[in-house]
């Protein structure tokens, strides 16, 4: 899967704006949005949001856990622990990349934010690497890894598939390797 | 939407069109550069289009005589060429003209222009009647009475309206900026943007820097945009909530008024800016020794001052500006620094707003490449946005180029004595072989080498009367065809009100010598005319205003 594609999944989370037009409910396909009043915060789907936003017709509110410290206390916790900790959003990567570039000026702090979302990302994608590479070498036939957000497995998916697919590869052409016999001149 | 692309307030533009992506209007934008294209663009798109939006220009000319327009054609203009055309302005349904109240117009009354045709009809109508032959005779000569004076007091109007029209068509000038005028639309609309703030602030510096309006009016605009300023910036003084760095900041600063100085060495740019080139004389040796001198005074080591800036010791850089107003007012330059606005955004970047100014310009006017003006101003459109930095830096580095063009071609003229006095004007042409004389073939380049002409001829002559003379300057536009471009601008002194004459004394010294001119250009001052007509023109306009 593109990270494209995560990011397009990704936008139909639910951010809160607050408007300043009025509209009513509209009746879209995949749910109902609105009523918008201007002043009043209401809850719609992150594309919608940044297209408001980009024609300055509302004001972005960033989710509760976008804040520098609670992002802190995630980010040690992550550091601390050995395996994956739950992540306050399954998309937090794309919010934050989303909600920083396009509404950064409502957000406070926003510099602070994006260096302890990419800290957390690093020590998890380490974790990753890690918990791949032990699996590699002890051959091992499943593993389990909890936690993990789609962008993450995005980055090592293809990756790891592929390369286990060539290790099997490499090991079923083995075994007939030993009665081959050599060239003779 | 139509609008002018040589002239550089082109940053309303850019708001107008900001305004119209927000509300998902489907609009066209069509540069034209002279009064020709506007008609041929506008018949190309007539049938398709019933609102015109006219950006700077326009609204000096009887603009439904020009375009012939349907009934259902609507015009709204937002042009800062004055005096506006009164046809124009008393129109009360096809054109709407978008002006700042305040702006000081003095248009004349309507009744001093216009006069209803009706009145003459009645007195022929009255000659068929009438019944008895003694009562007629009698009626009849007061009717010839009657008709005498309406007739003398229809030529003494006449007379007047002439005069009228007369002093307030004669000087040229121009209004607020039309980017400020945007902007202010923008903000009734609540829809105004620090963008958009900053694309009013760069329409009025570059204003300033084209030298077309006066000190006062610049400061009294600039008062207004900083109340903006404040309103939109207010949030990096807290501390607490600062905004993230790549957020767009507009700062006040009185900076110095040295061209491009940030992004130059602090020694070109003080070379090749005009106030202190024309200042300190750097065309002859003794300037340079006084430039020199300067340095010395202000205890900077040459090595470090041809540096680029960036590059700068920080010690030297840390009270650079007080450093230089001091000596400067030392050498007699009082006013090196000038009130302006700065952006940031960005770690790396940080620009002046004249900065901006020299960099688009230099990109419309651009003669590199052959291209059309239309992809030029594009191209200087792009560069206004923050995801096009190569752009501007491409702008800029044009800038410097076009800069130290003017200043060697400025040098070599006052060196070589070529700027004439021709009696009511002072008069200059630039040879073909002149180096660089194929950038001055643009118009914004000619008159901005014009300006800097005079100023340093101003402080180079010792003749009293030549210094409140204004000055003409040619330059061969198109060596084939033969044409000359030909600019006039107002005297140079201290409280000059900008007011520019030639447009009016062009188009008389044209017609009364059948010269073969083509007055293009929405400012009347610059005209286009074939080489073999120049002294007759010339006599023709010497004549004129003497």
């Amino acid at each position: 899967m593109d990270p494209a594609e995560a990011e397009f999944l990704a936008e139909k989370e639910l951010v809160t704006v607050i408007p300043n037009f009025s509209l009513d409910r509209i009746y879209l396909i995949g749910g109902d949005l609105g009523p918008f009043n201007p002043g009043l915060p209401v809850e719609v789907p992150l594309w919608l949001a940044v297209n408001l936003k980009q024609r300055q017709k509302c004001r972005l509110i960033p989710p509760e856990w976008m804040d520098a410290e609670k992002l802190e206390e995630i980010r040690d916790q992550e550091r601390k622990e050995d395996t994956f900790t739950p992540m306050p959003s399954p998309y937090y990567m794309e919010l934050t990349k989303l909600l920083l570039n396009y509404a950064s000026d409502s957000i406070p702090k926003a510099d602070e934010i994006r260096t302890l979302v990419k800290d957390t990302w690093d020590t998890r994608i380490a974790k990753l690497r890690l918990s791949a590479d032990s699996f590699v070498r002890q051959q091992e036939a499943h593993a389990k890894l909890d936690n993990l957000t789609l962008m993450e497995i995005n980055t090592t998916g293809t990756f790891l598939t592929q390369a286990l697919d060539h290790m099997y590869k490499l090991r079923t052409n083995l075994q007939p390797g030993e009665s081959a016999q050599s060239q003779d001149f | 939407m139509f609008l002018s692309d040589f002239r550089k307030e082109f940053y309303e533009v850019i708001v107008t069109q900001a305004l119209f992506q927000c509300d998902h209007v489907q609009y066209t934008l069509v540069p034209v550069s002279g009064w020709q294209e506007l008609e041929t663009a506008f018949l190309e798109h007539k049938d398709q289009f019933q609102y015109f939006v006219l950006i700077n220009c326009g609204a000096n000319v009887d603009l439904l005589e020009i375009l012939q327009p349907e009934e259902d054609t609507f015009f709204f203009i937002c042009d800062t060429h004055r005096p506006i055309n009164v046809v124009n302005v008393y129109n009360e349904t096809q054109i709407k003209l978008l002006i700042k109240q305040d702006d000081d117009l003095e248009i004349p009354a309507y009744d001093d222009i216009f006069r209803d045709e009706e009145e003459d009809e009645d007195d022929s109508g009255n000659e068929s009647d009438g019944s008895e032959p003694s009562g007629k005779r009698k009626r009849f000569e007061e009717d010839i009475m009657e008709r005498t004076m309406k007739r003398r007091q229809r030529r003494e109007w006449e007379a007047r309206r002439r005069e009228i029209l007369f002093d307030y068509e004669q000087y040229e000038y121009h209004g607020t900026s039309s980017a400020m005028v945007m902007f202010d639309l923008a903000w009734i609309m609540s829809k105004d943007l620090n963008d958009m703030l900053w694309w009013a602030i760069v329409g009025l510096t570059d204003q300033w820097v084209q030298d077309k309006i006066t000190q006062m009016k610049y400061v009294t605009d600039i008062g207004t945009l900083q109340r903006h300023v404040s309103r939109h910036n207010h949030r990096n003084e807290d501390e607490e909530n600062s905004l993230s760095i790549d957020c767009m900041r507009i700062a006040f600063e009185y900076d110095l008024r040295l061209a491009l100085y940030q992004h130059w060495s602090l020694f070109e740019s003080l070379c090749n800016t005009c106030y202190t080139s024309a200042s300190l004389k750097l065309w002859s040796v003794q300037g340079q020794k006084r430039l020199q001198e300067f340095f010395a005074d202000m205890g900077l080591p040459l090595k470090q001052v041809k540096q680029k800036f960036n590059s700068m010791d920080i010690s030297l850089k840390e009270n650079l500006q007080e450093m230089i107003e001091e000596s400067a007012s030392k050498f007699g330059m009082k006013n090196l620094r000038v009130q302006t606005f700065s952006i940031h955004f960005g770690f790396k970047n940080k620009f002046l707003a004249s900065d901006i100014v020299y960099a688009t310009a230099s990109l419309m006017e651009n003669i590199e490449k052959d291209e059309p003006g239309t992809d030029n101003f594009i191209k200087a459109l792009d560069s206004l946005s923050r995801s096009n930095l190569d752009k501007l830096h491409q702008g800029l580095e044009l800038a410097k180029k076009q800069l130290r063009a003017i200043q060697q071609t400025v040098a070599s003229c006052i060196c070589t004595n070529l700027v004439i006095s021709q009696g009511p004007f002072l008069y200059c042409y630039l040879m073909e072989g002149t180096p660089d004389v194929k950038l001055f073939s643009k118009p914004v380049s000619l008159c901005l080498l014009s300006k800097y002409l005079l100023k340093s001829f101003v402080c180079s002559t010792k003749n009293k009367r030549c210094k409140l003379l204004p000055l003409i300057v040619a330059a061969p536009m198109d060596v084939e065809q033969g044409t000359v471009i030909m600019v006039g601008i107002p005297p140079e002194t201290e409280s000059s009100d900008k007011k520019n004459f030639f447009g009016r004394a062009f188009e008389k010294a044209a017609e009364s010598t059948n010269s073969r001119t083509l007055h293009n250009h929405f400012d009347m001052s610059i005209i286009e005319l074939k080489m073999e007509d120049r002294s007759k023109f010339l006599d023709a306009l010497i004549s004129l205003l003497s």
